[in-house]
């Protein structure tokens, strides 16, 4: 049978077979590089990592990990069942504002956090205003860095449980209450193991977000993989031990994500057809009431208003020393890069879609699924990967230009824009293909499939069918990459331009030259861009529903 | 190779899943003259939707040769797109262009030319819709949307116009009307046409000859009245009319005496309510249900089978006599 | 053809970015005969120095082109840049990273009597390929109401058992400790000073976290009753926006380690010419201009640092401190054993 399908190679293979192959090369070539650079041997600290530091970075990763699983849970499970099933004051704000936190990225509402709890910091000055006095409380930890990635990145597990209690929990939490469960029996015994794949999947999410991290560890002066990442390559000088760690740190998540895939299994709780049926919503009496509000409100105050309103302290403070027109141009370059790389970005998500569609060898055709692999593999690493094979072009440019042309070449492509966002398209490529690829799904074969029978040929079909009616589709990609690109900060620390900077450098330039309170200014203008398309999106999604 | 008068001609062609483990359409062939209306009916999974989008080039096949007008068009070694091979298809969902107005989704098909808008215009008023141009398709109702789905097929002027499940989504008298409307306007323009259904209503109305699959094969061809008079096997008959199984034992209760082991089946039609016929026997109505204008009895035999029958009056509690004559028994292999 | 026009963008697309980038260069090249100027590329980032640039432009009519990074970035894109580099002067802030330029081979010797004369010798590089601009001490810093001085010696000191559990000190992640473990290395070798990095792990108040200010409000704080720290922090409180630290700088008393011995360690700030350098001429004036009197009373008074020029006096806030001995290890010691100050500090367990 193998024979069998090989004979038809020669039929089936167009030229979207080869440019999907070329456009999956470009994704997955960097993560390969990682892999084959494992063949050749160890830097000379290895042995001295293995021996000295390579413990403290699993524990402290492994750590991570467990403390952050426990705490988003806990923080978004609990929200998501408070606000899908009873009814609160300002229910509607209540749902939105619990998707907040994710506007700010983990490493500012660390800084905020640091501050707040300091010495002399706000908490101090707030408590000594009521008369109190606080026993010093530490937060740049292992403990602390475990509260404020797990308060920052919870909206991951909120969103995806919400959905599944809102929309597929209804008729089970019936039926079972008809049956004379209690409320928490229904809640443990239905609604908990039926929501389970989905929670999984958030939290899958979250802990490669907690893995990405290096600005919240390095601050808080936890040693992970990624920190370790960055001292190999910059205080050792070591690439090589740098890609060693990364290879660790690569089998760690795809460790994660097979475990999930374990979870998950052949069951699907999903229930059959899509109801329209919405949990219908409790009312609680008045002391409940207050409770539970309370209750929904600590996420948003713990990671949302406090960092926000000590970035707002600070920026007040440093204004005029920071704002200044060097800073502003920081602003419109990293608006700019992020919007040149959300361009890009969708542009080649938009390719992988419909190359794989377009080519008609059937092992290529599911292909399309390498590319979510870049939103899972942690800046850090995508950084080294990106750099190593352009690094080996440059040098054959210049290998090339003297040869051919006697022209002295410097290096064309690293060190600028291109390298950055090319390692920005593989790390949120996913984050683009997801909304177009379940824009296509629901447009569905047959219209592209008329088009063709019409006598129109793919590309014409593409611009004239699919492209009109993906738009909405592309734009909620457009933000989404934006919002991350404007965040983004341990692939941008390692590739960016030596002459070029984003806000989110900035910041953690500000906040690691001991200038935490400077940092404010920029931190605040990429919660700004952050927090707009958030809203803006969840209209988009409110008006979709209607 | 010979020149001849067949739109389609399809030899031996397969198309399997599963890395060639399992057959979708297998070993397949057939033959559609110019002009012709052909039927394709089956269960749902039987192949009959793999197998016309096969011929429009929207699958590719697995081993067989399909011919267009003549031209080899899918092959072991050739594959011509679907824009290339001029059918016309008209999908279930209709799958008209939300964006576009009915007079785009029309034009769509259609090459620029000075001509083009009345080419449009021709065979809007064809399906009955001129006058509709700048509505969009979510303005329109089902049979509307139908009709532009037609139009717009038909203005590419295709040498085969494949209709998937065409009406499985209208009401029954809307579905009756249209189909009639449809199969007027197939004749007035002589274009060939595949039909797939899984309602053999629709066939046997529409199509000169039908086609049954199973299993990615063709079980039986032929036309409406072959297929009904001479099913070759339950499969088709069921597909065709409402039976009742008959097992030795449940004839023997008509005093009926078979040697063979196959399976015999009787329509529910053709059950003879008095004493004139060969074999019967008499027996108590159980349950007597108006259905569609006459009644649907059942009564249970000494060899506790059901059988169903119709009847003009309600026979609830009645003691009846029924019965059958040997010439309509079907008798297939089991 | 048509078909690949999706595929013919994007080279296009790509391709914009790269022949900008190109063109940047190409421009920087034609102007250079024209126009005087100095391409500085500098990991300072003090409003100080835009200060004193502007001030060298206005008496020399060299224009100065600042690119601010990270020494580690400039330093890499140095490399890629090659011989095309537009790079004049770079300037660090610590000399560790200006050997390693040196080792790089990305700067160049350079000859001048001025910078030779005023500059120290242990603050310049053996061959003259780069030159301390500024100072910093890597002092002990203590809470006046609660300890007192008297008890405090060296830095070896710190590891005896009266100070268990009251050490406050960075990550060893942070460079001016690698610096003080690659000076401790120097004098006293790598056995000796994995034992001090050792006992000083047993001595910590907690487990490394945060930075300079921090340990220095740990010690407000009364989160233990010493701090490592540089002198220019101490500044940096006193004259910070928020008026809670303010009051920290206020209570800290500073106190210069080994002055009986070796001496304090210090590290500098400095700038060395670039092998490259396109403008070498104006990038020695350059250099020459930062360490002139003018330009060092500018660095001492509103920055908080120590000047080079020993004709420049230090600022009164510096004065408040006392005058303490310098300890005169060649700075280029500091570069030199670097890595092995990373490794030691690892084997040592200081996390």
């Amino acid at each position: 049978m193998k024979l069998f399908r090989f004979t038809y190679l020669r039929r089936d293979f167009n030229k979207w077979s080869i440019y999907t192959l070329a456009i999956i090369a470009f994704i997955v070539i960097p993560i390969l590089t990682i892999f084959f650079k494992l063949f050749s041997g160890p830097g000379e600290s290895w042995s001295h990592m293995i021996k000295y530091l390579l413990l403290d970075y699993s524990l402290n990763s492994l750590y991570l990990i467990l403390g952050c699983t426990l705490l988003t849970l806990v923080f978004g499970v609990s929200s998501a069942w408070i606000v899908s099933r009873y009814k609160l004051p300002f229910q509607r704000a209540l749902e939105w504002l619990l998707i907040l936190p994710l506007a700010i990225p983990s490493y500012i509402t660390a800084y905020a956090y640091a501050g707040f709890f300091d010495y002399g910091g706000s908490l101090e000055f707030l408590l000594r205003n009521i008369g109190l006095t606080s026993s010093k409380f530490s937060v740049t930890n292992i403990y602390g860095l475990i509260f404020v990635l797990s308060i920052s990145l919870f909206p991951y597990v909120y969103v995806v449980s919400r959905a599944v209690f809102l929309y597929q929990s209804g008729r089970l939490i019936e039926a079972s209450k008809s049956l004379g469960a209690s409320e928490f029996q229904t809640f443990f015994k239905i609604v908990l193991p039926m929501a389970r794949p989905a929670i999984v999947g958030g939290l899958v999410l979250v802990l490669m977000e907690v893995l990405n991290d290096y600005g919240a560890a390095k601050y808080y002066g936890v040693h992970t993989f990624t920190t370790g990442i960055f001292r190999s390559w910059f205080a050792l000088e070591e690439i090589s031990t740098a890609v060693y760690l990364s290879a660790i740190l690569l089998v760690l998540v795809f460790a994660i994500i097979g475990i999930e895939r374990f979870l998950r299994g052949n069951r699907s709780y999903e229930i059959s057809g899509k109801s329209d049926f919405k949990l219908p919503k409790l009312a609680l009496s008045p002391s409940w009431r207050v409770l539970v509000f309370i209750v929904v409100s600590i996420p948003i105050l713990c990671g949302f208003v406090l960092p926000l309103g000590q970035l707002l302290y600070w920026t007040v403070l440093t204004f005029s020393k920071v704002a200044s027109l060097s800073f502003i141009t920081i602003a419109f370059q990293s608006l700019g890069i992020a919007f040149l790389t959300s361009l890009l970005t969708v542009t080649f998500a938009l390719l992988v879609v419909h190359f794989p569609l377009w080519n008609r060898i059937k092992l290529l055709s599911k292909s399309s699924h390498l590319a979510v692999l870049g939103y899972a593999i942690p800046g850090a690493v995508i950084a080294i990967g990106v750099m190593i094979p352009t690094l080996h072009l440059d040098k054959w440019l210049i290998k090339v230009g003297k040869q051919m042309f006697d022209l002295d070449l410097g290096l064309l492509i690293n060190g600028t824009l291109v390298v950055l966002i090319y390692a920005y398209i593989i790390r949120f490529i996913a984050v683009a293909f997801n909304p177009i690829e379940a824009g296509q799904l629901k447009i569905g074969k047959s219209l592209s499939e008329s088009s063709r029978l019409l006598g129109k040929g793919t590309l014409k079909t593409f611009f004239k069918i699919d492209l009109p009616l993906l738009k909405p589709s592309l734009f909620s990609a457009f933000i989404l990459v934006f919002v991350d690109a404007m965040k983004e900060l341990p692939l941008t620390l390692i590739l960016k331009p030596y002459d070029i900077n984003t806000l989110a450098v900035k910041a953690y330039e500000y906040a690691s030259d001991e200038l935490v309170m400077e940092s404010a200014l920029p931190s605040l203008c990429i919660i700004i861009t952050g927090v707009i398309p958030i809203l803006f999106l969840n209209r988009l999604i409110l008006n979709g529903t209607k | 190779m010979e020149l001849n008068n067949n739109v389609l001609h399809i030899n031996s062609i397969s198309k399997t899943f599963n890395g060639g483990e399992d057959f979708v359409v297998n070993n397949l062939s057939l033959t559609l003259a110019k002009g012709k209306i052909m039927a394709i009916v089956g269960e749902s999974g039987s192949g009959k939707t793999t197998l016309i989008r096969l011929i429009a080039g929207l699958e590719t096949t697995d081993g067989g040769c399909i011919e267009l007008n003549n031209t080899v068009v899918a092959s072991d070694l050739i594959f011509v797109p679907p824009e290339q091979r001029n059918i016309g298809m008209v999908f279930q969902d209709y799958a008209l262009f939300p964006h576009l107005t009915v007079f785009k989704n029309v034009a769509y098909g259609i090459s620029k030319s000075k001509t083009r808008k009345q080419q449009v215009e021709a065979v809007l008023c064809l399906v009955g819709l001129n006058g509709f141009d700048h509505r969009y398709p979510h303005q329109l109702s089902g049979g509307q949307q139908q009709r532009v789905a037609l139009a717009r097929a038909l203005a590419s002027q295709p040498s085969l116009l494949i209709f998937d499940e065409p009406f499985s989504n209208l009401d029954v008298n809307l579905r009756i009307q249209l189909r009639n409307e449809i199969f007027d306007i197939i004749k007035k323009t002589g274009v060939t046409a595949i039909f797939v259904t899984h309602d053999t209503q629709d066939a046997m109305a529409i199509a000169d000859e039908i086609i049954v699959l199973k299993q990615g094969t063709i079980i039986q061809r032929g036309t409406a009245k072959e297929l009904y008079n001479n099913s070759v096997n339950y499969y088709v008959a069921s597909l065709f009319n409402q039976f009742v199984m008959l097992s030795n034992l449940d004839l023997e209760c008509f005093g009926f005496y078979s040697q063979n082991n196959k399976t015999s089946a009787l329509r529910l039609n053709e059950f003879i309510l008095n004493e004139d016929c060969e074999y019967s026997l008499r027996s108590k109505i159980a349950k007597s249900q108006f259905f569609k204008g006459q009644f649907l009895n059942t009564l249970k035999l000494q060899s506790e089978s059901y059988i169903s029958f119709y009847s003009k009056e309600d026979l609830t509690g009645k003691v009846v006599h029924i019965g059958f004559n040997k010439k309509n028994l079907l008798v297939f292999d089991s | 053809m048509k078909n690949s026009h999706l595929i013919i963008a994007f080279a296009l697309a790509l391709g914009a970015c790269k022949s900008e980038i190109k063109k940047e260069g190409i421009t920087n090249d034609a102007s250079k005969s024209e126009i005087q100027e100095v391409n500085v590329y500098t990991h300072r980032h003090y409003e100080v120095d835009q200060m004193l640039f502007a001030k060298f432009e206005a008496q020399t009519g060299i224009k100065v082109n600042v690119v601010n990074a990270k020494a580690d970035e400039l330093m890499q894109k140095m490399t890629l840049e090659g011989k095309q580099s537009p790079a004049d002067v770079l300037i660090t802030v610590d000399a560790g990273r200006l050997v390693r330029a040196k080792d790089k081979d990305l700067l160049q010797a350079i000859d001048s009597k001025l910078l030779t004369t005023i500059i120290p010798s242990n603050l310049r590089d053996e061959e003259n390929q780069w030159f301390a601009l500024t100072k910093r001490a890597r002092v002990i810093v203590y809470d006046k109401d609660k300890t007192n001085p008297e008890q405090l010696s060296t830095y070896e000191d710190l590891t005896a058992p009266k100070w268990s559990e009251k050490i406050l000190v960075r990550s060893s992640g942070n460079i001016y400790n690698q610096s003080l473990m690659a000076s401790i290395i120097a004098h006293k070798g790598e056995d000796a000073a994995k034992t001090w990095g050792e006992n000083i792990v047993k001595n910590m108040a907690r487990s490394p976290q945060g930075n300079d200010r921090d340990q220095i409000k740990a010690v407000i704080a009364g989160e233990g009753d010493l701090a490592i720290v540089n002198t220019y922090y101490i500044g940096k409180l006193l004259n910070s926006e928020d008026p809670e630290e303010v009051k920290v700088g206020l209570r800290i008393g500073v106190f210069f380690p080994n002055q009986d011995d070796r001496g304090t360690h210090i590290n500098i700030s400095g700038a060395g010419v670039a092998k490259y350098a396109p403008n070498k001429a104006n990038a020695i004036k350059f250099i020459e201009y930062l360490v002139n009197e003018d330009a060092q009373k500018v660095f001492a008074s509103s920055n908080y640092e120590y000047p080079v020029n020993p004709a420049v006096e230090v600022s009164d806030l510096l004065k408040s401190w006392g005058i303490f001995k310098e300890d005169m290890l060649p700075l280029s010691k500091l570069g030199e054993n670097n890595k092995k100050a990373v490794l030691v500090f690892d084997e040592a367990g200081w996390k």
